[in-house]
């Protein structure tokens, strides 16, 4: 006993040391999976106190850019404005897409290319692998397979299958399709969902370890979807895990829209949709025949 | 106790400097978009250094753990910065007594500083105690030697930033030592 208790104070430092570097190398090996540390996390209350602060300072350093863009997106606004204003015909405009001919002379130019038509939510599951919403128009009123679907909020869905007066869609609850999405900065990825996490969590992938990301920043859909439009909100980062297998990083998504109580959508017509699908298969298809 | 209030307040210093400024600083080495690795440098163990002589290992063990925790939490990465800075506190005793002529316990209230032990021991010490936390840092951060040229260099250009910010940082922050000239 007496030898063990002088080993013990010989070697205390030693032991100490390895006790601590254990303790580390359990606290490293147990965030390898999702669930991660709750202590020591920037979410806690201090250091949260601290980013908030700093990001107040930088915030007001970014003040006079953010003026900046606003006053060009405004002078962009309104330049688009006065041309909506007077540009009717064809003559005095610089067409890119004439649509819908109506008479010889007269061109009806639109420069919108979606169309979004109102719709009421008649039935909705959210608990399933896969997730319908059902909807109460169909294809007498213009809705066709592949228009998007989205709400007030943010994105809601795909529209697969149509009846005379009402439509189902695949809601982005859904575990077999992925969501093409991106952050604010522009890096792309894309948005996906378990089963388990229930309606009000989507996750996201992120690789690239430089990027910050901040709780609440915002996720969007890219314009590489053939169904959505760019730039619509799918939701907010509501936590950030990081993957220390890679570095890279999963986002926990709040989705901007409730599917608990989701009512009214509107459906969108994409204009251009088919055109691009038909140049997008041919250049597949005529890469295909090349290789061959 | 305020002799030891002045290590809490360099910590904090410290350490709000890596976490608030530091990490929002990613630095090329050279201005190649991509092939070079960005980096940041970690400042904060210099508090570990810059402890007085004569406290114990355990002290500087604990210390080092905890300091460390706290690193980690702003940083997100549980364990790493701890693991490293328990690491070079433990070395830390060792090193000094190879530098240093005297044994530690004859250094009353000093502490290791470029003015009691002169420049080249004190850059010999804390450079190789930045560099062994680097390297530890970095192998446990990338935990992949498959792109071993990568990890060097970015050890590397690392731990020199680090030097050069630590120099900077005892120029502007240290004093006459409280001894007999």
């Amino acid at each position: 006993m007496r030898v063990l208790i002088s080993f013990i104070q010989r070697f205390f430092n030693l032991i100490l040391f390895l006790g601590l570097e254990i303790l580390c190398v359990i606290m490293i090996a147990r965030t390898n999976n999702l669930q991660g540390n709750d202590i020591m996390n920037s979410a806690n209350i201090t250091v949260a106190y601290w980013y908030q602060k700093q990001s107040g300072v930088s915030n007001y350093f970014a003040l006079r850019q953010v003026n900046d863009s606003l006053l060009s997106e405004n002078a962009r606004l309104r330049q688009e404005l006065a041309r909506m204003g007077e540009v009717d015909t064809l003559k005095d405009s610089a067409v890119v897409h004439p649509v819908v001919e109506i008479k010889d002379s007269v061109k009806l130019v639109q420069y919108a290319h979606y169309y979004y038509y109102k719709a009421r939510v008649v039935n909705n599951s959210i608990g399933a692998a896969s997730n319908f919403i059902t909807i109460n128009r169909g294809y007498k009123d213009g809705i066709a397979p592949n228009m998007a679907l989205v709400s007030g909020t943010g994105v809601v869905g795909r529209v697969v299958n149509t009846s005379a007066h009402f439509a189902t869609a695949l809601s982005i609850l859904n575990t077999k399709q992925r969501l093409s999405a991106k952050l604010k900065d522009g890096t792309t990825s894309f948005v996906y969902w378990e089963q388990a996490s229930g309606p009000d969590e989507m996750l996201m992938k992120v690789v690239q370890p430089e990027i910050k990301i901040h709780k609440g920043d915002s996720i969007l859909t890219t314009s590489y979807s053939t169904v959505f439009p760019a730039d619509m909100l799918i939701g907010t980062v509501k936590q950030v895990y990081i993957l220390k297998k890679d570095n890279s990083r999963i986002l926990h998504i709040r989705p901007a829209t409730n599917f608990r109580n989701i009512q009214y959508v509107y459906a969108i017509k994409n204009e251009f949709i088919e055109e691009r699908r038909r140049l997008e298969d041919s250049t597949v298809k005529a890469d295909n025949r090349q290789k061959k | 106790m305020i002799y030891y209030f002045k290590y809490v307040l360099q910590f904090f210093l410290l350490l709000l400097f890596q976490v608030l400024i530091l990490n929002n600083v990613l630095l090329h080495w050279w201005s190649q978009p991509s092939g070079f690795p960005v980096f940041t440098p970690y400042i904060y163990p210099l508090f570990l250094l810059l402890l007085p002589f004569e406290t114990p290992v355990w002290a500087l063990l604990v210390i080092g753990f905890l300091a460390g925790c706290v690193v980690d939490s702003f940083m997100n990465t549980p364990g790493m910065h701890a693991c490293s800075m328990v690491l070079i506190a433990y070395l830390r005793t060792n090193v000094l007594l190879a530098l240093l002529p005297k044994h530690l316990k004859e250094y009353k209230q000093l502490s290791p500083s470029v003015k009691t032990m002169g420049w080249p021991p004190f850059i010999t010490y804390a450079s190789f105690l930045i560099l062994i936390h680097h390297t530890v840092f970095f192998i446990i951060e990338l935990w992949n030697l498959s792109n071993i040229g990568y990890l060097l260099l970015k050890i590397l250009t690392s731990t020199l930033t680090t030097m050069m910010l630590i120099a900077v940082y005892l120029l502007l922050f240290s004093r006459r030592a409280p001894m007999q000239r």
